[in-house]
């Protein structure tokens, strides 16, 4: 199943829109509609490239009520395994890609009575499609957006133009700071809050809230952080009996993906559990890099996320 | 035809106090009072901001006139308010979550039927159950909706019961709806008219 049937798509358009940012509308090729999605949602994006092939998610950012065509916005990676610089210097308009459905990890919690967002850098852009959601509506909110420069803040213009009044800029180059701890400490019951952006940054607004006394329902993060590279190790996959090798610079998942098996995944980030596949045996140390898994689970030795987590290992066995 | 095999009584902990939250909001009734104390006494421990970041309301038991500080005997509370009954202390308790921050928790001691009470309230204001701790003591009458007018009728002990709003006999079920705060009522003798089961007092 693979994160189920994929779409196929066209580049309609590509836009710079910041120095690291490029914009990208993707249509279906008949001018057909495609399929609806709510705030929040990515989908995975796959490039066929040479050597490999890529599958990465994207934050869908374009408005919800806009089925005839989908934009995502893509941050060139210093040290991109190869998705962002494919997306950035291979890309032209006409180009063909597929995409998996959306799928939604980071919605609006329905009966919220206020939202808080905060957006760091790239972080943003599921926040654009969910303000679209929430324009007009009852339900009060306020954006907070931590950006380097005015140069490097993305969809500044879209922001500005309708949210003047809900939406917060900081920008680094100013010194500005979001105080989170002040942000967190005066919200009314009720208040969710939704963090998307860099690891350091979602960590600092996580302890904010814990420090400020918030239950963990009501926080919602989402990161789409590159999965770490890793010294190559070998893998044997019990059913489908065979023996692989994942280089350092590609995941577990597709590794196994590029031997011909198939793995249930949603997120490709360690969060969704999808990918969950069991370990029969491992003479050395798994790597857990997801957020999934329970710490108990993870020093289990029993489980791994094949999609961001590695492992140091001469023998390693999974049920796959 | 006693209905069984759908359960969605309510299950409920000891009370504890809750180190996660920064506000504390404590409702209590009638027996209420000790799991309350119970709680206050984690908080005494607790930092002296704990202590003042912590409101409690309460109604006394019939009879019971001791005054506020006697019940609850922890200096610098943020506030100890009494109410004559529960639906007063509830009008207090639906103002002040109106007026509280995110990182508040709530308490609940006393009847399943004021907690349910009070938890329909916290619904209102998106309290989560991480959020919420309640502990059942006293009596366990229950509040029963009948399904076919819609009334309540309060206090119920017995497991057949008169509808106080179309007088109809009901069977009182397990089935618990936390947006009612009340158990299901079905009319007891619609395959007989007029043989009732045996009237047992099974909720005290
Ligand atoms: S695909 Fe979501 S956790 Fe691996």
């Amino acid at each position: 199943m693979s994160g189920g049937q994929t779409i196929e798509v066209v580049v309609k358009a590509i836009e710079q829109v910041t120095p690291l940012i490029k914009h990208f509308q993707l249509a279906s090729p008949r001018g057909e509609a495609l399929p609806a999605f709510s705030g929040g949602s990515h989908v995975i994006v796959v490039m066929r490239g040479e050597a490999r092939v890529h599958r990465n998610p994207y934050s869908l950012l374009s408005a919800p009520q806009n089925l005839d065509s989908y934009e995502i916005a893509v941050r060139r990676m210093d040290e991109s395994r190869g998705g962002s610089h494919f997306m950035h210097d291979r890309l032209r308009v006409g180009s063909q890609l597929e995409i998996a459905h959306p799928v939604n990890l980071f919605g609006l919690d329905k009966i919220a009575r206020k939202h808080l967002m905060i957006a760091g850098g790239i972080g943003i852009t599921p926040f654009l499609a969910q303000l679209e959601d929430l324009h007009g509506g009852l339900v009060p909110y306020e954006l907070h957006y931590s950006v380097r420069s005015a140069e490097h803040a993305a969809f500044l213009a879209r922001l500005q133009a309708r949210e003047q009044e809900h939406v917060h800029i900081y920008y680094d180059s100013e010194n500005q700071v979001i105080d989170f701890e002040g942000l967190l400490s005066k919200q009314p019951l009720g208040t969710h809050v939704y963090v998307c952006g860099p690891a350091g940054f979602i960590g600092r607004v996580l302890d904010a809230a814990r420090g400020c006394g918030w239950s963990p329902s009501h926080v919602h993060w989402e990161q789409f952080s590159a999965p770490p590279t890793g010294d190559v190790f070998q893998v044997q996959l019990a059913r489908s009996m065979k023996k692989i090798v994942v280089p350092q610079d590609s995941t577990l998942l597709e590794a196994i993906e590029a031997a011909g098996v198939d793995v249930p995944y949603l997120c490709r980030g360690g969060v969704c559990g999808f990918c969950q596949s069991k370990v029969i045996e491992c003479d050395g140390e798994l790597l857990h890099y997801d957020h999934f898994l329970s710490d108990a689970e993870k020093a289990g030795g029993k489980t791994i996320m094949p999609c961001v987590s590695r492992a140091r290992a001469n023998h390693l066995v999974l049920d796959l | 035809m006693l209905i069984t095999g759908i359960k969605s009584k309510p299950i409920y902990a000891p009370l504890r106090f809750d180190e996660g939250g920064r506000y504390h909001l404590m409702l209590g009734l009638g027996v209420g009072r000790e799991p309350l104390r119970r709680v206050l006494d984690e908080v005494r421990d607790q930092q002296a901001l704990a202590v003042a970041r912590t409101e409690v309301l309460y109604v006394p038991a019939a009879g019971d006139t001791g005054k506020a500080t006697d019940q609850f005997a922890l200096p610098g509370l943020a506030a100890v308010c009494l109410f004559g009954n529960s639906n007063a202390l509830l009008e207090d308790f639906r103002a002040r979550l109106g007026r509280s921050l995110m990182g508040t928790r709530l308490y609940v001691a006393g009847p399943e039927s004021f907690i349910g009470m009070a938890m329909k309230v916290a619904l209102d204001f998106n309290l989560n159950k991480d959020e919420i701790r309640a502990e059942e003591c006293g009596t366990l009458a229950r509040r029963v909706r009948c399904i076919h007018c819609r009334a309540i009728t309060e206090d119920v002990k017995t497991n057949i019961a008169q509808c106080i709003g179309c007088g109809l006999w009901l069977l009182v079920r397990d089935h618990y709806s936390r947006r009612l705060a009340a158990y299901m009522g079905v009319m007891a003798d619609a395959e007989a008219p007029g043989e009732l089961p045996e009237i047992r007092e099974v909720f005290l």
